[in-house]
């Protein structure tokens, strides 16, 4: 068995938004076990970045949507991933996104947003989204602007403090 | 469940080993967080840790093509326990693997979970050898191994749980299901 077929795949300009295959846990486990992880969860060991891999993978299954593998067509490299979130513990449904080392400042998480919360809106019902952002990850911040969202609460999410961002409905998005 | 996981259904006299279905949650993390039930397994600190423990062995399942079971009691149709073939990263070979929920033990349940599951490996999923990965202190499970015919083999250093030993299942020939049946002295009684 490979890649549960049941995972859409969604193509922009520059990625393919697609389902999981074994290796793609390699870049995956390289960006947990690295700083760039710290707003995520990380950093992780590689055996408990294969269990958030796997758990993404599940998460598919059991919530009929999840996080895509981000493919930039041309190269055909991972460069991240982009998806609909809601793990146990989530306020609502969260439009989460981490590009790796080497592949940020080229937009490609902003690509993979837009038509990710395209399809989250029209094939899930799933809409207005929210993203949860660490207030010290400016980057993200930047990130959420651009895709038009607006900061909404202080939160907490399994008893660490964030913010909820906002994303705007059908009519305002890009 | 919107994707389609190709999980067989086994059955043995008492119970159906079938895929983990969203209403076996509820049971699953009642086990995962009790640490007196779940020392040996591998215990989830909270809810939302054992529910990703839940969504990971469906990766598991789908990546790998095997997993953990639910088992289902027959005659009740409640979830009692878990078992299958598991092997995430970090493992040092596939492994047969066994766990009832609080209230079915001491019924044989797991052992005849383990036994379909091990006799599935060999005869469907073709694996030509088995272990099982028992912390030392575990004497339940070391004498279900052993009623199994699995021997100790050696001590190493588990990923996830520190000490741990290493019990080796006879293979599909000792236990007759292969197609050729050597009768070593291992086998199955």
């Amino acid at each position: 068995m490979s890649t549960p077929s049941a995972i859409p795949v969604l193509t922009t300009e520059h990625l393919t938004l697609r389902g999981y295959r074994e290796t793609d846990f390699y870049p995956f486990a390289a960006f947990a076990a690295s700083e760039r992880s710290r707003f995520v969860g990380g950093p992780q060991t590689r055996d408990e970045a294969w269990r958030s891999f796997m758990a993404a993978i599940g998460h598919w299954a059991l919530r009929g949507y999840g996080m895509w593998v981000v493919e930039h067509r041309e190269s055909q490299k991972v460069v991240g991933r982009v998806g609909v979130i809601l793990n146990d513990g989530w306020h609502e449904p969260e439009l989460g996104w981490h590009i790796y080392d080497g592949f940020e400042g080229k937009g490609y998480a902003y690509e993979a947003c837009v038509a990710a919360r395209r399809y989250a809106a029209e094939h899930y019902d799933i809409t207005p989204l929210m993203s949860y952002i660490d207030p010290a990850n400016t980057r993200s911040i930047r990130l959420a602007e651009r895709l038009g969202c607006h900061f909404e609460r202080d939160v907490e999410v399994r008893g660490k403090p964030c913010q909820l961002w906002r994303h705007p409905g059908v009519e305002g998005m890009a | 469940m919107t994707l389609t996981l190709d999980i067989p259904r086994l059955e043995t006299p008492r119970l159906i080993l079938r895929a983990p279905a969203p209403g076996d949650i509820d049971a699953y993390v009642a086990f995962l967080t009790d640490p007196e039930r779940s020392w040996g397994f591998g215990t989830e600190p909270d809810r939302p840790k054992a529910w990703r423990w839940f969504a990971m062995n469906i990766g598991h399942w789908a990546l790998h093509g095997y997993g953990y079971f639910t088992l289902e009691l027959k005659e009740t149709g409640e979830p009692c326990g878990i078992s299958g073939i598991w092997n995430p990263e970090g493992w040092p070979e596939p492994e047969v693997g066994w766990v009832v929920f609080d209230g079915f033990e001491g019924k044989g349940l797991a052992f005849e979970a383990a036994t379909r599951a091990r006799e599935w490996a060999y005869t469907d999923l073709g694996m030509t050898t088995l272990t099982s990965n028992i912390v030392p202190g575990n004497d339940r499970s070391v004498a279900l191994a052993e009623r199994m015919g699995a021997w100790f083999e050696r001590s190493y250093h588990n990923v996830n749980m520190g000490e741990d030993m290493l019990y080796r299942h006879p293979g599909p020939a000792a236990l007759g299901l292969g197609s050729d049946d050597d009768g070593s002295p291992e086998a199955y009684a």
